[in-house]
C-alpha cells in the first residue's frame, strides 16, 4: 500500500489497489472457467482437434463395449438352456410332485422345478416330429416317462456346479435318473470362458491404445501453448493459477469428446445397428442389438472427463515442472 | 535491492556459466550489464527472475534470499519484477490487451481495473490504438512496447531486459531507452542486458561488463573511459 502512495506523488497518473476479483472460492471459480471457455475459443482448432480425437477413441471403445454387451445378453440367455431333468417311470399323483418339488427348490441353486406329465411329453414329441407325424402311429403316452424339468440359477449354470447340483440332487430318495446335457454345458462354459478373456484382452488393449492417443494429443496441444505457460509463470502466476484453467480446458474436452461419441454411437445404433439382428443376433427370440445400458453410457462420460483430466494434468506437470 | 554475494553457476559439472560473482544494484539504480556472447549476461537475469538457482552463493531480491525461498514463494517475489525479452514472448493468440492484462489476472484484479491500468499503460506506450490486434499485426517495435507494456503494468520494483533492442532500429532503441528512463524516475530498479553500444553511449547509466561468467568491469555513470571499453 505504502508503494501505491508514494507514486501518487510523480507525474504519472496512478491508481487506487483495485478490490480483487478472484477474491473467495466463487470468484476464482468465475474466473478459471471464463478462462477456461476464452482459451478454447482462442486455440478453435487445437480443441477440434482435441475432442475429435476424444470422440473417435470413445466411439471405438463404446462400439466395442456395445457388442461385447449384446454377446453377453446373448450368452445369458443361451445359459438359460442349462437344465437339469429328473426322470420317473411313473406319472406322479399330485402330493407325489409337490413333496418332490419342495426337496428340490431345497437344493441351492435351484430357481424353477416344472412337471412334464406323460402327456404334455407326448405333446411336445408330437411337435418336435411335425411333418412325420406317422412315425408316432402306435406310440402311446405311457412309453413315455413323466419328469421334473428344473432350471439353475444363474450362478450355478457353469460345469462344475451343475455336476455338484446333480450330485445333491441324487441324494433324494426317490431320485435316479437325471439328465443336464453335461458334453453341451460343458462346451459351452467353455465358449463363454473364451469369448470373456478375448473381450477382456481387446478390451484392455483397446483401453490402453485409447489412453496413449489421448494422453498424446492433449500433450502436443499444451506444447503448443508452451509460452503461455512459461509467461503465466514469469508474470507470477502460482502453479494452480496456471494449471486450474488448462485443467477445466482438459475437463471439457474430455466431457463434449464422450457426449458425442455417445451422441455418435447412437445416430449409428437408430441408422443400422438397430436391426441388425438379422445377421447378428444369435437369439430368434430377440429383434436386434440393445443400445448400451443407461449406466454404460455414464460410465462413457465419466471416463471420457477423466481422461481429459488426467491427460492435462500429466503433460501439465511435464511442462510446469520444467 | 539486489544482492549477489560469491555467486558461482555451473550448468554441467566441469563448465561454469557464472563464477564468483560480487554484485550490488541499490533501490532506484540503473544498471547496464554487458560483454560478449556467453558471457553470462543472460544466465545472471535469469538468476534475478529465479528461473535458475545459484549452484554456489547466494542471491537476495528485495531482501528475500532466493536460495533460501521455498519454490511456493517464488510466483509471489516474481510479481514484484518485470521481465523483457529479446524475442518478446508474447502470446500470439491474445490481443496486444490482453498479452498486458494477463499481469493484472494474475494478481486477481477486477475487470474494469485490470481495463482502466491496462488501457493508461498501452497509452504511456504510444500503443493504445492498437490494443484489439494480434502481435503478428504489429512491428518490431510495437511488439517491444507491448512486451513492456506487460513487464511495467504491475508497477514492479525491479525491471530485467534481456537484449530489449536486439531487433530494433534506431528510433525505436531510443524510444525504447526512454521508457525504461521513465520507469526508473518512477523508483523501478531497471537491470538491461545488452552489447549494444549505442543504447549504453546514450543511457549514461552504471554499466557491469561480465567476460567468461565473470565481472571484469565496473563503472559508475558517465565515466571517462566509457568509450575505451565501448
Amino acid at each position: 500500500m505504502n508503494r501505491w502512495k508514494k507514486k501518487q506523488t510523480t507525474s504519472i497518473q496512478s491508481f487506487k489497489r483495485p478490490t480483487l476479483a478472484g477474491d473467495g472460492f466463487q470468484g476464482k471459480i468465475a474466473y478459471f472457467l471464463s478462462r477456461a471457455v476464452t482459451n478454447i475459443r482462442q486455440n478453435v482448432f487445437v480443441n477440434v482437434v482435441t475432442i475429435g480425437t476424444i470422440t473417435l477413441a470413445l466411439l471405438i471403445v463404446s462400439l466395442f463395449l456395445l457388442v461385447f454387451v449384446n454377446l453377453e445378453n446373448a450368452a445369458e440367455s443361451w445359459s438359460e438352456r442349462v437344465q437339469v431333468t429328473v426322470y420317473f417311470d411313473k406319472e406322479l399323483t399330485a402330493p407325489e410332485q409337490s413333496a418332490f418339488r419342495s426337496k428340490i427348490q431345497a437344493v441351492p441353486g435351484t430357481a424353477h422345478v416344472t412337471y412334464v406329465s406323460r402327456t404334455e411329453a407326448m405333446k411336445r414329441f408330437k411337435e418336435r416330429l411335425r411333418g412325420q407325424e406317422t412315425l408316432l402311429e402306435g406310440v402311446r403316452a405311457e412309453v413315455l416317462p413323466s419328469s421334473l424339468e428344473i432350471s439353475l440359477k444363474r450362478s450355478n449354470r457353469d460345469t462344475q456346479a451343475v455336476s455338484e447340483y446333480v450330485t445333491s440332487l441324487k441324494r433324494i430318495p426317490g431320485i435316479s435318473e437325471v439328465q443336464y446335457g453335461e458334453e453341451w454345458v460343458r462346451r459351452f462354459n467353455a465358449f463363454l470362458n473364451f469369448m470373456r478373456l478375448l473381450g477382456g484382452l481387446l478390451g484392455g488393449f483397446l483401453v490402453v491404445a485409447v489412453v496413449f492417443i489421448v494422453s498424446n494429443t492433449i500433450k502436443l496441444t499444451i506444447y503448443a501453448r508452451r509460452d503461455e505457460l512459461e509467461v503465466m509463470s514469469l508474470v507470477g502466476a502460482t502453479r494452480l493459477f496456471i494449471k486450474v484453467p488448462f485443467l477445466l480446458e482438459g475437463i471439457l474436452q474430455g466431457c463434449a469428446g464422450s457426449v458425442l461419441a455417445v451422441a455418435m454411437l447412437y445416430g449409428l445404433y437408430e441408422g443400422f445397428l438397430h436391426n441388425a439382428g438379422s445377421f447378428l443376433t444369435f437369439n430368434p427370440a430377440s429383434s436386434g442389438l440393445a443400445f448400451l445400458p443407461i449406466e454404460y453410457c455414464a460410465g462413457l462420460l465419466a471416463a471420457g472427463t477423466l481422461l481429459g483430466f488426467i491427460g492435462s494434468l500429466t503433460s501439465l506437470k511435464r511442462y510446469i515442472n520444467s | 535491492m539486489i544482492q549477489l554475494h560469491n555467486v558461482s553457476l555451473a550448468y554441467q559439472q566441469d563448465a561454469s556459466a557464472l563464477n564468483n560473482i560480487n554484485l550490488k544494484i541499490g533501490k532506484g539504480e540503473f544498471v547496464f550489464l554487458t560483454g560478449p556472447s556467453g558471457a553470462g549476461k543472460t544466465t545472471l537475469l535469469r538468476l534475478l527472475y529465479c528461473a535458475l538457482t545459484p549452484t554456489r552463493g547466494q542471491v537476495v531480491i528485495d531482501s528475500q534470499n532466493v536460495s533460501r525461498l521455498p519454490q511456493s514463494q517464488i510466483p509471489y517475489l516474481r510479481r514484484s519484477i518485470g521481465v523483457v525479452f529479446q524475442d518478446f514472448k508474447l502470446l500470439q493468440s491474445r490481443t496486444v490487451f490482453e498479452n498486458v492484462a494477463i499481469t493484472l489476472e494474475v494478481l486477481g484484479w477486477g475487470r474494469a481495473d485490470i481495463g482502466k491500468k491496462t488501457m493508461h499503460v498501452l497509452k504511456q506506450m504510444g500503443i493504445e490504438s492498437k490494443y484489439n490486434l494480434v502481435p503478428q499485426r504489429l512491428s518490431g517495435g510495437e511488439q517491444q512496447r507491448v512486451a513492456l507494456a506487460r513487464a511495467l503494468v504491475n508497477d514492479p520494483k525491479i525491471l530485467l531486459a534481456d537484449e530489449p533492442t536486439g531487433n530494433l532500429d534506431d528510433a525505436n532503441k531510443n524510444q525504447i531507452l526512454s521508457i525504461f528512463k521513465e520507469a526508473n524516475v518512477r523508483g523501478t530498479t531497471v537491470v538491461v542486458a545488452t552489447h549494444d553500444r549505442r543504447l549504453i553511449y546514450n543511457a549514461h547509466k552504471r554499466l557491469v561488463t561480465l567476460n567468461k561468467g565473470e565481472i571484469v568491469e565496473q563503472m559508475e555513470k558517465e565515466a571517462d573511459n566509457i568509450d575505451s571499453i565501448l
